[in-house]
């Protein structure tokens, strides 16, 4: 019996002192070539866009700058000539009016010698999927008249080399970041495969967790090969971004009682609106003329919690794949969804998940600046407690201050009162609904 | 139309990348090393067994090494070849090693393959008369081999040797052809002198375009035709990392002169002998060659050609000097406890001289444009003075003999040159040996344990060569001797 007692004893000392060890093992990072591979998201869309304005405030150039690591972008002339999410896509015409170049060359002394750099490291392409990732490359010629996403592809990941003279390769997202020989990475992947999902209300369209899964491994897989560090995102959910709305937050926005929604318009609490919805609404409020809404700006409760449930399984194989691949996990998904239901304080400033609401660009679903330092602040802060790193965090008070996101707010005639818009619903009642 | 750089701009790869005067730093940056001390002391089976304390013995053949005018008391004609063989375990397992690198259990492994290392001797005398005895000796009172190589050149970074920029193989065989006039002065002294034509060949091979290192002078060239806008040396430093890692290997053989001699006072009944003896310091002016290699598929190779860094480092004749120490020898050995000797040694080594080794390249920028490789590399090892400490004994039985000993070696290689090609330190030995005799013929045996003390190092300048840490070095010398006594015993 004491022998037993001794030997649990013994077995717990060895767990202790395995523990011990375990805990006392720090994992190190090295930033000298910090490569990012993502979507909109990572690549600063916002606004409908990507320019020069907004990919310097993403947050992997905002921690970038605070771990003090170069990381060159391929930087855009406004305005965007990619397709958006909701909208129809548009031929391609670049350069367009105001733009003297479409990539933005580096300052130079003397202006004949600026040129854009040779490589990037952020390597996020709008309107990417996960397995755009490991299979979509830059095809010549640079510009793809009708073929947005396709020249989007060849002015980030293959510019300068389409047009250099000599024979040089055409690499995939994730063939790029190998290239680039990284020590740390950033993955920022999956979001666009639900947000299109879910612009589309069609939850079919998100990739089956087994696919995904292992596309997602070969992405982590192939950058722990050159023993880069490699943090991973979750997915944030297309339903916490202020692309879609509940009735309640529509009624803040408009002015307008939130059973005003159910009683004109014939919505549930729990149905969505899209911000197309948001410009019908309020063209209609504008016109003074209330009609039934197209079918696909309104995102039904089911639909929205079928993408729900399909994005946090996709989250679920990015968990298991960081863990099985010894990559970090940041919960981006959790950032969204703690901005969306209690939203979060900068200073003085309130900033909700909400359309208009601070946090989110005119898109509804890409943050405004103040939204990536937030996400760079919580990737720091992990970086921090993880590789026992002291990168200094941002001061958040001068980004809100300057972040013209956190100052939207619908337009208002002078002398505009709620009472008014109540008033001017009322006759239009009974041609309220949805149209089928 | 889109606004695009003019692809000429991108040709210009080519030159950004070969215009600074990179290769100043190429070729052994950092701190440097070559071998371990490269002296080797065991050169005569018996003298081997008695810890190498046989400055004031010199009854063999080995005399001719380890003091000269012990020929001058070795009456008829003698012949003796010693074999010796070394096997070594060298480990090191680093202090700080790259993020990710992964350290085999026990340290990386610095022993050469296959492991035995042989060294031969041969010795000659010929007692001309009474009193002039003149004698031959080749031997190889330098060596070195050593081989941190434990990857192929396209592995993974991480798994290769963290070190390799310091150095990855290496070495030297210095070679004495000697031969030696011994007087006796009195019936119980006799002094020698001797000249020697030193052959030496020697070969280095090391890693270059360290990403922390040498690598940098690219990447800060060509920071802001790469990366424009980024600070200069942020750029370099991820730069650095697109480059090919290459490999230089250094060959060099020559020839020259080298001077030695001795005095030896032996009693009459053994009471009490004296030795000294001194070998010269000899410069070695080399004729080699230096070759280079890189590897393939280098994420700039497509940008700037293939063709871009082979050219900047062609293969090319190269010229080099080192010297090799003077050694001062003082013995003293007596016979007067019946059939055992005793002797102690003390030897010196000024191995100062040891102090930097220039390298001159033959192809340079001034001769093509294309070229990096500058005219002169000085490697800087700045070794201190050594000295060897040694006490032996011979217990004779018939015509059998045993013997013991113990050698200190205090290591010349000061903690800044430690590294892949001196993985050195202070060492201590323990030898035991046994000769048979038969007739004119004598076998011996030895074998010598030597510890190395494990060595730690934590120099600030090697902190990017990646050589800090520990040494952890043991080795086993084996060794044979055939003597042949021809004439009078």
């Amino acid at each position: 019996m004491r022998m037993r007692k001794h030997l649990l004893l013994l077995i717990c000392l060895l767990l202790i002192g395995g523990g011990r060890v375990e805990a006392q093992q720090t994992r190190k990072l090295d930033t000298t070539t910090f490569v990012v591979l993502g979507e909109g998201l990572a690549a600063g869309m916002a606004n409908y866009g990507l320019s020069e304005v907004v990919q310097s405030k993403s947050f992997p150039a905002q921690m970038a700058r605070q771990m003090k690591t170069a990381f060159p972008q391929p930087l855009f002339q406004g305005p965007w000539f990619g397709d958006l999410l909701g909208y129809p896509a548009l031929p391609v015409r670049v350069p367009t009016f105001s733009q003297g170049s479409v990539r933005v060359f580096p300052k130079q002394p003397d202006p004949n010698d600026e040129a854009p750099t040779l490589f990037v490291f952020n390597l996020s392409v709008p309107n990417f999927r996960l397995a755009d990732s490991l299979t979509r490359r830059p095809v010549s010629p640079v510009i793809h008249n009708d073929d947005a996403q396709q020249t989007v592809i060849n002015m980030i990941l293959g510019f300068p080399s389409l047009i250099l003279e000599r024979d040089v390769p055409l690499w995939t997202q994730l063939e790029y970041a190998r290239a680039m020989a990284p020590t740390f990475a950033l993955v920022e992947l999956g979001y666009f495969d639900v947000l299109a999902a879910a612009v589309a209300g069609d939850p079919n369209q998100i990739p089956s967790p087994a696919s995904f899964r292992a596309s997602y491994t070969s992405v982590v897989r192939g950058l722990r090969e050159l023993l880069a560090e490699v943090v991973v995102t979750t997915i944030p959910d297309p339903m916490d971004t202020g692309y879609f709305s509940t009735t309640a937050s529509v009624g803040r926005l408009m002015r307008v009682p939130e059973s005003f929604f159910q009683e004109f318009y014939g919505l549930g609490p729990t149905d969505l609106i899209t911000r197309n919805g948001l410009s019908v609404i309020g063209n209609q409020f504008i016109r003074r003329k209330i009609e039934p809404l197209p079918p696909d700006v309104i995102q039904r409760a089911a639909v929205g919690a079928e993408i729900s449930n399909r994005v946090r399984a996709l989250n679920a194989q990015i968990t298991d794949v960081a863990r099985e691949q010894g990559a970090v996990v940041y919960d981006l998904a959790a950032l969204f969804n703690r901005v969306r239901t209690n939203g979060i304080r900068v200073g003085t400033t309130a900033l909700t998940g909400d359309y208009f609401g601070g946090f989110y660009s005119l898109d509804g679903y890409y943050p405004g600046g103040t939204g990536h330092a937030l996400i760079a602040n919580e990737l720091l802060g992990l970086l921090n407690r993880t590789y026992g790193e002291s990168f200094p965090l941002l001061d958040l008070g001068p980004i809100v201050q300057e972040d013209p996101v956190t100052n939207y707010a619908p337009a208002r005639e002078p002398g505009e009162s709620l009472f008014e818009l109540q008033r001017l619903s009322i006759p239009a009642r009974r041609e309220s609904g949805i149209a089928r | 139309m889109l606004q695009v750089v003019p692809s000429v701009k991108f040709t210009v790869v080519r030159s950004y990348l070969l215009a600074p005067a990179l290769f100043v730093s190429l070729l052994f940056s950092g701190n440097p090393a070559w071998g371990s001390a490269f002296s080797i002391a065991e050169l005569g089976a018996r003298a081997a067994g008695m810890g190498t304390a046989f400055c004031a013995v010199a009854d063999d053949g080995s005399a001719l090494l380890y003091n000269p005018a012990g020929i001058g008391f070795q009456p008829g004609t003698r012949l003796q070849m010693d074999n010796l063989v070394v096997v070594g375990f060298f480990h090191f397992i680093p202090l700080s090693p790259p993020l990710g690198t992964v350290v085999p259990e026990k340290g990386f492994n610095g022993s050469i393959r296959p492991k035995f290392i042989p060294v031969g001797s041969l010795y000659a005398s010929q007692q001309l008369s009474d009193r002039l005895t003149v004698g031959f000796g080749a031997f190889s009172p330098f060596g070195l081999a050593a081989n941190f190589t434990n990857f192929n050149d396209s592995d993974p970074a991480l798994t290769k040797y963290p070190g390799r920029f310091a150095g990855t193989r290496a070495r030297l065989e210095s070679i004495w052809f000697q031969p030696t006039l011994a007087i006796r002065i009195t019936p119980n002294s006799s002094l020698a002198v001797g000249g020697a034509l030193v052959h030496t060949h020697l070969f280095l091979e090391q890693s270059i375009l360290n990403p922390l290192d040498d690598a940098l002078e690219f990447g800060r060239e060509a920071a802001n035709d790469v990366f424009p806008g980024v600070d200069k040396e942020l750029a370099a430093r991820s730069i650095a990392r697109l480059l090919p890692e290459g490999r230089v290997r250094i060959a060099g053989t020559s020839q020259t002169l080298g001077v030695t001699g001795g005095y030896l006072y032996k009693h009459p009944q053994g009471i009490i002998s004296l030795g000294l003896m001194y070998r010269s310091a000899v410069t070695h002016h080399l004729d080699g060659k230096a070759s280079f290699a890189f590897t393939k598929g280098y994420t700039l190779e497509s940008f700037v050609g293939p063709d871009l860094i082979p050219k900047a480092f062609p293969n090319q004749k190269i010229k080099g000097a080192f010297t090799t120490p003077a050694t001062y020898s003082f013995g003293l050995a007596t016979s007067a406890f019946g059939n055992t000797t005793l002797s102690a040694d003390f030897h010196f080594q000024d191995y100062r001289r040891f102090s930097s080794v220039p390298l001159n390249f033959s192809e340079t920028e001034a001769t093509n444009k294309d070229v990096r490789t500058p005219a002169e590399e000085r490697l800087v090892f700045d070794f201190r003075d050594s000295f060897q400490i040694a006490v032996g004994l011979e217990k004779r039985m018939g015509n059998m003999a045993i013997r013991g000993g113990y050698l200190y070696d205090r290591s010349p290689v000061v903690d800044k040159s430690v590294g892949p090609l001196f993985p050195d330190s202070n060492r201590h030995s323990a030898t035991a040996g046994f000769s048979m005799r038969s007739g004119n013929k004598e076998f011996t045996v030895f074998y010598e344990a030597m510890q190395f003390v494990n060595r730690h190092t934590n120099v600030a300048g090697n902190v990017t060569q990646f050589t800090n840490g520990e040494y952890r070095n043991f080795a086993h010398l084996a060794g044979m001797g055939l003597r042949f006594i021809l004439g009078p015993q």
